[in-house]
């Protein structure tokens, strides 16, 4: 297939993503479930941190590749205005990046448009107004079904049903208002809209339903800490928070670009014993696991930047997409 | 050829049929999935009680063709491995059981809905109680510690 200069630009780009991505994402894919170990010993703050940055390695190793190495290769060593034959691997490839790229905009698009419906919804249904403990106005609604959630991305706001404000108790609303604004500083849903604007290794396979799970459990976990910050009766307040709310039945349907008191009703019992035998919050001092694995993604970094700044590289990988291109 | 075909055939024939087995045939898939891969050799001595080797060669070889078995020739014998793990052959047990329940006229439906909810609804509640009841002696042992 013959393609003009920029088309073939495009198809290179989108087919070195998709190989490197899906090359980076299986790697992930093996390394997932001892990462999650891993990630277990460590703070929820700072396993949500790690499996968040190990979801996104795929994506950000294939976009540096791409616009650090491809795009600056072909720009400087290609000869301009030219028609060259394509291979139809190489054209298959650029295809199926372009598909997920756009399957992950989409997905992406798909649920902001869904969580600025659901909160016009809630505005237009319920009633703007302060309660005691928050600072910004919240959306009271009227409904019986459980609802306390952080909602949207750009500027989240809490969704609070009146039947929760009603069946809790003071020190356990502040407790449960404590854990959403931790959501809404560590900005978990934008990390939510991040990863689901992440592109999967083929259009619709989520590769990682394991690491986003455990991500998502470490981000409430982490949001627990935060809103009790190492005090035993708020802790306990907070655990009483979520079991009254899980008695009053299943809450209503949210987006996904949401985060709910009880997001996940399995982890509700991990959730309420940890509370219940908390350790004190404290500071962890990085032992040599940590520091070796900060040593190598320096090392890693560093080594990526000076391939980057070489002379030969970009000669280099010029040679490799004259490779894939035909 | 043709007994490929035929055995082909019969293992998709029918699959509830070929989950339900008798005692022999569930001790030799315990044997299997415990031990792995063997053949008739390795199985009989396993055996919680004296049976002839004919017997249990032609057991093992109902379950290949049923399909709960694979089978590969090595030197003269053949080699059995079970086709799917314990797990797997439970899940696909009970997905039949309710299948068939679903399947069934309206009340059988309605009456497996309501126990399993009852079930869910049960074990939610007690759960739930015995949170409670933690939150509680927590409360009274901060309480005690003079903390609010």
């Amino acid at each position: 297939m013959i393609l003009p200069y920029l088309v073939r630009l495009l198809c290179l780009c989108f087919a070195s993503f998709f190989v490197l991505n899906a090359l980076a994402a299986l790697l992930v894919r093996v390394a997932s479930k001892r990462a999650i170990r891993f990630a277990e010993s460590r703070t929820p703050a700072a396993a949500a941190r790690l499996l968040l940055a190990l979801r996104l390695l795929p994506f950000a190793l294939a976009i540096l590749f791409v616009a650090g190495l491809c795009v600056p290769s072909y720009l400087w060593l290609e000869p301009g205005a030219t028609s060259e034959e394509v291979g139809l691997l190489c054209v298959s490839l650029g295809v199926l990046g372009a598909v997920v790229w756009l399957t992950a905009i989409g997905r992406a698009a798909h649920s902001l448009f869904a969580s600025f419906r659901h909160n016009r919804l809630c505005r237009l249904a319920g009633q703007e107004t302060h309660v005691p403990g928050e600072s910004s106005s919240v959306v009271l609604v009227e409904n019986e079904a459980p609802l306390l959630a952080l909602s949207g991305v750009f500027s989240p706001r809490l969704l609070i049903s009146r039947s929760v404000l009603r069946s809790l108790s003071s020190d356990e609303f502040d407790a449960a208002l404590r854990h959403e604004r931790a959501h809404r500083t560590s900005r978990d849903n934008a990390k939510r809209l991040l990863i689901l604007l992440t592109p999967d290794i083929l259009p619709f396979v989520r590769l990682h339903p394991l690491l986003e799970s455990n991500w998502a459990k470490f981000t409430e976990w982490a949001a627990d800490d935060h809103a009790t910050a190492g005090d035993a009766g708020r802790a306990v307040s907070l655990a009483a928070a979520l079991v009254h709310v899980a008695r009053m039945g299943s809450g209503p349907r949210l987006p996904s670009l949401s985060t709910s008191l009880l997001a996940c009703d399995r982890d509700l019992s991990a959730r309420v014993n940890r509370l219940l035998h908390a350790v004190p919050y404290r500071r962890v001092i990085p032992r040599p696991a940590v520091r070796l694995l900060r040593a190598t993604g320096f090392l890693l970094a560093a080594g990526l930047g000076a391939v980057l700044l070489a002379p030969y590289a970009l000669s280099s990988v010029h040679e490799l997409l004259e490779i894939l291109l035909h | 050829m043709i007994r490929f075909f035929k055995n082909r055939i019969a293992r998709g024939a029918s699959q509830s049929q070929a989950l339900a087995l008798g005692t022999l045939e569930l001790e030799l898939m315990e044997i299997l999935w415990d031990g792995g891969e063997g053949s008739v050799r390795d199985v009989v001595p396993r055996l919680s009680r004296p049976l002839a080797y004919t017997t249990v060669m032609t057991t093992l070889d109902r379950l290949f063709k049923k399909g709960l078995l694979d089978r590969r020739k090595s030197d003269r014998a053949f080699l059995y491995s079970p086709s799917f793990s314990r797990q797997e052959w439970e899940r696909r047990r009970a997905g039949n059981l309710v299948a068939g329940f679903l399947a069934g006229p309206n009340p059988s439906r309605e009456l497996l809905l309501s126990c399993l909810l009852d079930a869910v609804g049960e074990h939610d509640v007690t759960l739930l109680d015995d949170l409670e009841r933690k939150i509680r002696t927590r409360r009274r042992e901060l309480l005690r510690q003079g903390q609010p």
